[in-house]
């Protein structure tokens, strides 16, 4: 009985998270439930449709599209659709709607006028259509056709998922180093400075390699560059913690001010932008249609995941947080240990710099600010217990996406920045109180039998 | 086996007073149920506690004292039953509850905070004084009369990190006082002290009595039990088992009632003749606590280290276990030189410590018992670093079967364990690791009869495999019935050897451990 | 046992309950659709009154015309800010107003938006990024560099055009850049005798704009004015005169005209503090979407020009005694 109890404990405390992250996408699905302008084949056809319904093939039909390149293909699709009906003389214009009214202006000049008008999504919006009748009253009556919209929640579209992924992929892959760190009850204060760090080395070496339109392979130097110069930050403050056992709040606070000024001192406080356009690539490129960087997150979680539970290295990093004392008389190499997870959570903090910096196709000496504790708030509400010992690689995700949601959601709704900050706080300290309440405090309810006797 | 002579009680003023025992009990225990989540804590258990008296409970671990003891210091709350203090039904619903009542419980671990001093731990929380500020005076003076009441001299002003294990009790129990304290309830107190010190333990417990205090104690020797208490209760499995009179009962009749069965022997014979030596240690130096200590053991030999607390002995193995730096000396396996400056070079040459403290320094206490045992031995069962977990279980479950350790799962968390299952996991990872020198800081500590036994067992296999063993313990019984060869330290150094153990008494040993300078 | 339990799942359902009350209470008075759409607006400090005050305006000014305006904290950012760019678009508002954190790491949320059909508009800071630049429909912002002329203009006046001056600069923001740029052209054009001794960052804020100028006047007692790139830094310089004790011979310069500058000239411990418009900012950026949605020809930049506040300006300056931009 004992023994099912064990495992339901085990149970809710993995999963326990997970069950929150889905009640919190439920929830801002249900809040972002809106009215969506269709593209692609099926709206043009229902443009096309209602285009030959009011309109004859010998008669003057306008299709407009905006900027966007989705509403743009459905325009030319509707023109295609049309001109397979014989519709001779459609026009198709793209772009702002100061291209519209150029447009009708020379229709205008031309005495001509449009008999119907295919709007396609966002150009729907444009007041152009308000004042049709004023401006041109040569027009006389025109028929406006617009695809019929459908609902469906903004959070739940396909690109939002990625930007919420996206939002979160530099503060997630530190969280995998971090959340190390703390399992060895340690804490690194560094990262948010490393962040810019990373990126400002990172992308100078490539201002330095040639600039603007220097190759692919000098992006990947200065990656290389900015992430190792990361990792002796890291190893330093790990060396210090481990062999002079100075708290790893101090060390890794002190890091965080010395990488900081560096950031700041290396560009004089300016961001470098003039960098090659591969740089762009690792942040917002894509392969085989999934962004890089949701690869790379999957990537370093599954390996992240699989080091901590399999290999002896992620035992030994539990040990060494479980008792540190313990795992040195049952010889573990706890100074090798401390170290290697500082070096983890600098490198993973690198590897996040580089990220940003492509992301914003720039490196930033402020980038990162208050990022660590982001961090730590995603680990700690990922279940990873800060006085270590206890957590995983999977909850410190579960985590990350937690808070990532509840920002994606909270914009979504256009809640006040002010407010949200409060939000945020609650969020977090919910989660884990929730967390302690129904995993931790009833834990430390079994244990207190264990040792009552 | 070794029969332990009752001296002292003999000339002790230890009978029960008549006059407590006819008038009402002070404490009255009726009924208490305790339920824990899938065990039954306590059943139905009586207590009835006199003023002047002190009452023994005593039982395996787990057989429900602390329970008990909970229930009554108000940190646990009962799902049936009454007590009634003087007569009156109480609640007893927190500890500051039952400090106000009188109760005052101290417990294995003390409460004390080790960066305030004496006098502050005792007044903490109803500081003597006004406006937030004490009056270091007023309370100094209760102090000093307190700690005279019980015969210690302790400074209140010194910080209780300073003082000794016996004066931090001390501490305690002038605390108890302090609040007027009418029961007085002592968890294994003699557990951490020396024998002279639980000597003065003992006078003091004495001068309670005769003030009329009511006592309950807590022990798993059943020495003290019949030296200083009038009566006794044994529980087992959460029952009451029997109440005793201790000038009625004798020694092995408590054990059988304890343990439920009868143990044909307190240590389990072993006939093994040592081999060759296989450790030797010369000259070890560190600090003022090892001073130039040289000896050797031989395989299929215990050999016992008998000494005060603070004699130096538990530095010298974690020496030899590379667990602190080595300043001078040379230790030899096999006959052949080797440099240990690390647990790790330890390991690697076949010697493994079981640790004192198994909480602090033997267990990952919220890991498993699986990943605790794992731990040491992660190289046999991984390759290419990655964990074989099927393995790891396998050799686990082979240990679980040959040492009988019980648990309900191997992923049950290691603080979930009782004392003497705790201490088979530790010795299974090392025997695991295949160790040839095993050495036992305190082996036993903390453990109930039966499962002491049961490790007895163990060591004596150990022997009988040819493993060198070493064992630390503070238990003159144990020390002599369990080792071939004891070697007594004194101060950092070793003061004698005692090769002839049968034919020595407790109370020669106890003297050789005491008296600086004498040799054998 | 049993009131453990009930204990523990009572908080539990409070928190919950709590938990979302609060998001519904935040997020439940947006689920009607607004008339025409949303506008999404980040800038680089709302917590700055300057900026706040836009935002206020533009709030009222879009719903005027049927829109809802949410603005958005970049909290001096980048990358936070390209989140929230990417929130708008995901939501797919019906324009962004955009006032960069980083005007060189804007770029990037700038591409985003512009490639889902969402017109962005900067206003108070440019992006820097020509690419980007093209991208966005128009610019409305301070004349920052005429601004500057005006307060070298006021610094010849009042030092009768002798002596050292230093300048407390802010070289992280664009338009600190100009505001000092606009200042030495000024002075070059009319080939002034001041003589610039040293030009250090304040970092725009009071603390930091005192402890720079309490060094400048330690390397340079000699100076006779400073120069504060915006009005945080020139109040800075001016606690560090005081506390010099050389506020009978030392000149404030300060830029922005904000409340605390135009009481600071009032009470004459700011020589000059070129004024912003940021009212009219806030209107010609809601103008400019506004003119854009019906198709009009739309200037790439519109540059409001600044004013002199002077003490005579502020005597009877209303929006002073209100303590108003």
């Amino acid at each position: 009985m004992v023994k099912t109890r064990i495992q339901l404990k085990k149970l809710l405390s993995d999963y326990g998270m997970l069950a929150i992250l889905l009640l919190l996408c439920l929830f801002f699905s249900l809040l972002t439930l809106k009215q969506q302008q269709p593209q692609g084949q099926s709206a043009a056809k229902q443009l096309a449709n209602a285009v030959a319904q009011k309109a004859s093939p010998g008669e003057r039909v306008l299709v407009v599209a905006g900027t966007q390149k989705a509403s743009q293909d459905t325009a030319r699709m509707v023109a295609e659709m049309l001109g397979r009906r014989s519709f001779s003389r459609v026009m198709e214009v793209r772009g702002t709607p100061r291209d519209l009214r150029l447009a009708l202006d020379r229709l205008r000049d031309e005495s001509e006028r449009p008999a119907a008008i295919a709007v396609t999504s966002e150009a729907v919006e444009w007041r152009v259509w308000e004042i049709l009748p004023e401006a041109y009253p040569e027009f006389g009556q025109v028929t406006l056709v617009t695809p019929e919209t459908y609902y469906w929640p903004d959070f739940l579209k396909l690109s939002n998922l990625l930007a919420v992924v996206d939002r979160i992929v530099v503060i997630a892959i530190i969280a995998i180093g971090m959340t190390m760190v703390i399992i060895t009850a340690g804490i690194d204060l560094s990262v948010g400075s490393l962040i810019a760090l990373a990126g400002v080395i990172s992308t100078l070496v490539m201002k330095q390699l040639g600039g603007l339109g220097a190759p692919a392979w000098t992006v990947a130097a200065g990656f290389l560059i900015g992430i190792v110069s990361c990792g002796l930050l890291g190893a330093f403050g790990g060396f210090l913690v481990a062999r002079f056992k100075v708290a790893p709040f101090i060390t890794t606070l002190a890091l965080m001010m010395v990488a900081r000024g560096l950031a700041f001192s290396i560009t004089g406080g300016f961001s470098i932008y003039q960098v090659p356009d591969a740089l762009t690539w690792l942040g917002q490129g894509r392969s085989l249609g999934i962004p890089n960087t949701v690869i790379l997150l999957a990537v370093l979680y599954a390996g992240a995941h699989i080091f901590m539970s399999r290999t002896t290295l992620g035992r030994y990093i539990y040990a060494v947080g479980g008792n540190e004392e313990a795992a040195r008389l049952s010889g573990v190499p706890v100074a090798g240990v401390i170290v290697f997870v500082y070096i983890v959570s600098a490198v993973a903090a690198g590897v996040g710099g580089c990220i940003q910096a492509s992301q914003l196709n720039a490196g930033t000496p402020n980038a990162g600010l208050m990022y660590e504790l982001y961090v730590i708030a995603a680990v700690v509400v990922g279940g990873t217990s800060l006085s270590g010992g206890s957590g995983t690689i999977l909850g410190t995700l579960i985590g990350a996406f937690i808070i990532s949601v509840v920002q994606n959601g909270m914009n979504l709704l256009g809640i006040e920045s002010y407010t949200q900050n409060v939000v945020l706080g609650l969020v977090i300290l919910g989660a884990v109180l929730l967390d302690r309440l129904r995993g931790g405090a009833s834990l430390a309810f079994l244990t207190g039998r264990g040792s009552a006797d | 086996m070794i029969r332990v002579a009752r001296v002292q009680t003999a000339d002790s003023p230890n009978q029960p007073m008549d006059t407590s025992e006819s008038s009402a009990p002070i404490l009255q225990m009726r009924g208490m149920c305790k339920r824990f989540p899938g065990v039954d804590a306590l059943r139905d258990v009586d207590l009835d506690l006199y003023a002047g008296e002190c009452l023994a409970v005593c039982g395996e671990n787990g057989a429900g004292k602390s329970t008990l003891i909970k229930l009554l210091g108000g940190a646990f709350h009962a799902d049936a039953g009454e007590i009634r203090l003087f007569g009156a039904p109480v609640q007893i619903r927190s500890p500051a509850a039952a400090q106000r009542m009188g109760i005052s419980i101290i417990y294995q671990e003390f409460n004390l905070i080790p960066e305030l001093t004496a006098r502050e731990n005792i007044f903490l929380g109803r500081e003597v004084g006004r406006f937030g500020f004490p009056d270091r005076r007023r309370e100094s003076a209760t102090a000093w009369s307190l700690f005279e009441r019980i015969g210690v001299a302790i400074d209140p002003e010194s910080r209780c990190s300073e003082l000794n294990v016996a004066e931090q009790q001390a501490v305690e129990i002038a605390k108890a006082l302090s609040w007027d304290a009418r029961v007085i309830v002592m968890d294994e107190p003699s557990a951490t002290l020396t024998e002279p010190e639980t000597r003065r333990l003992f006078q003091v417990i004495r001068d309670l009595k005769a003030d009329g205090i009511g006592l309950i104690f807590i022990s798993h020797r059943l020495d003290e039990i019949f030296e200083v208490a009038e009566r006794v209760l044994v529980l087992r499995d959460g029952r009451l088992v029997s109440q005793h009179r201790t000038h009625e009962v004798c020694r092995e009749e408590l054990i059988n009632r304890m343990v439920g069965r009868s143990l044909d022997s307190e240590f389990p014979r072993r006939s093994v003749q040592p081999g060759r030596e296989v450790l030797r240690v010369e000259n070890l130096r560190r600090g003022r606590s090892v001073r130039g200590v040289n000896f050797g053991v031989r395989a299929g030999e215990v050999l016992g280290l008998a000494g005060l607390v603070g004699a130096g002995r538990t530095d010298t193995v974690r020496l030899i276990f590379g667990a602190d730096r080595l300043e001078c000396g040379t230790i030899f396996i096999d006959g052949s030189r080797r440099r240990i400056g690390s647990p790790q070079d330890a390991i690697r040459n076949g010697i493994c410590l079981l640790t004192e403290d198994r909480k602090a320094q033997g267990l990952v206490l919220d890991h498993s018992a699986r990943e605790n045992f794992g731990l040491p031995n992660l190289d046999q069962f991984s390759s290419h670093l990655f964990i074989d977990h099927e393995k790891e279980k396998n050799s686990f479950e082979h240990y679980v079967r040959a040492m009988r350790i019980q648990l309900h799962s191997f992923d049950q968390p290691a603080r979930t364990l009782s004392g003497g299952n705790q201490q088979k996991v530790v010795l299974a990872k090392w025997l695991a690791r295949n160790s040839r020198i095993v050495i036992f800081d305190e082996p036993t500590r903390g453990i109930d009869v039966g499962a002491k036994y049961e490790i007895y067992q163990l060591i004596n296999d150990l022997a009988s495999q040819g493993k060198a063993v070493i064992m630390i313990s503070s238990e003159l019984p144990e020390i002599l019935g369990m080792s071939n060869r004891v070697i007594v330290m004194h101060e950092g150094e070793v003061k004698a050897e005692i090769n002839d153990v049968g034919g020595t008494g407790q109370e020669e040993l106890l003297a050789m451990m005491v008296a600086s300078g004498t040799g054998v | 046992m049993f009131r453990l339990n009930m204990g523990r799942s009572l908080v539990y359902w409070v928190l919950a309950g709590a938990f979302a009350l609060t998001l519904v209470g935040c997020g439940g008075n947006r689920l009607e659709q607004p008339s025409r759409g949303r506008i999404g607006m980040t800038c680089m400090d709302l917590t700055n009154p300057y900026f706040k005050l836009i935002a206020n305006v533009m709030q009222k000014e879009a719903a005027r015309h049927g829109y809802e305006l949410v603005a958005l904290d970049g909290n001096n950012d980048a990358a936070k800010q390209n989140n929230q760019m990417s929130d708008f678009v995901a939501q797919k508002y019906s324009a962004i107003f955009l006032n960069p954190a980083d005007s060189r790491a804007a770029g990037e949320g700038v591409k985003k938006a512009h490639a889902a059909g969402i017109p962005v508009f900067t206003f108070d800071v440019q992006v820097a990024d020509e690419e980007a630049k093209a991208l966005v429909v128009s610019h409305i912002g301070s004349d920052n560099y005429q601004g500057g002329r005006l307060a070298a203009e006021s610094m010849m006046e009042v030092t009768a055009d002798r002596g050292k001056i230093a300048i407390i600069s802010y070289p992280e923001i664009s338009s600190c850049i100009f505001r000092v740029q606009g200042f030495r052209d000024y002075l070059k054009e009319h080939h002034s005798q001041l003589d610039i001794v040293t030009e250090l960052s304040g970092k725009g804020n009071r603390n930091d704009g005192y402890a720079t100028a309490t060094d400048v006047l330690q390397a340079h007692p000699d100076i006779v004015a400073i120069f504060g790139v915006n009005d945080p830094s020139a109040l800075g310089a001016y606690a560090a005169v005081v506390k010099a004790g050389r506020e009978d011979d030392i000149t404030v310069i300060g830029f922005d005209a904000s409340p605390a500058g135009k009481q600071a000239v009032f009470e004459k411990k700011l020589y000059d503090t070129p004024q912003q418009f940021p009212r009219k900012m806030a209107v010609g950026t809601v103008d400019a979407f506004m003119k854009y949605l019906e198709g009009d020809a739309l200037p790439k930049t519109t540059l409001i020009p600044c004013a002199h506040y002077r003490y005579a300006d502020s005597v009877n300056d209303e929006s002073r005694i209100k303590e108003q931009w």
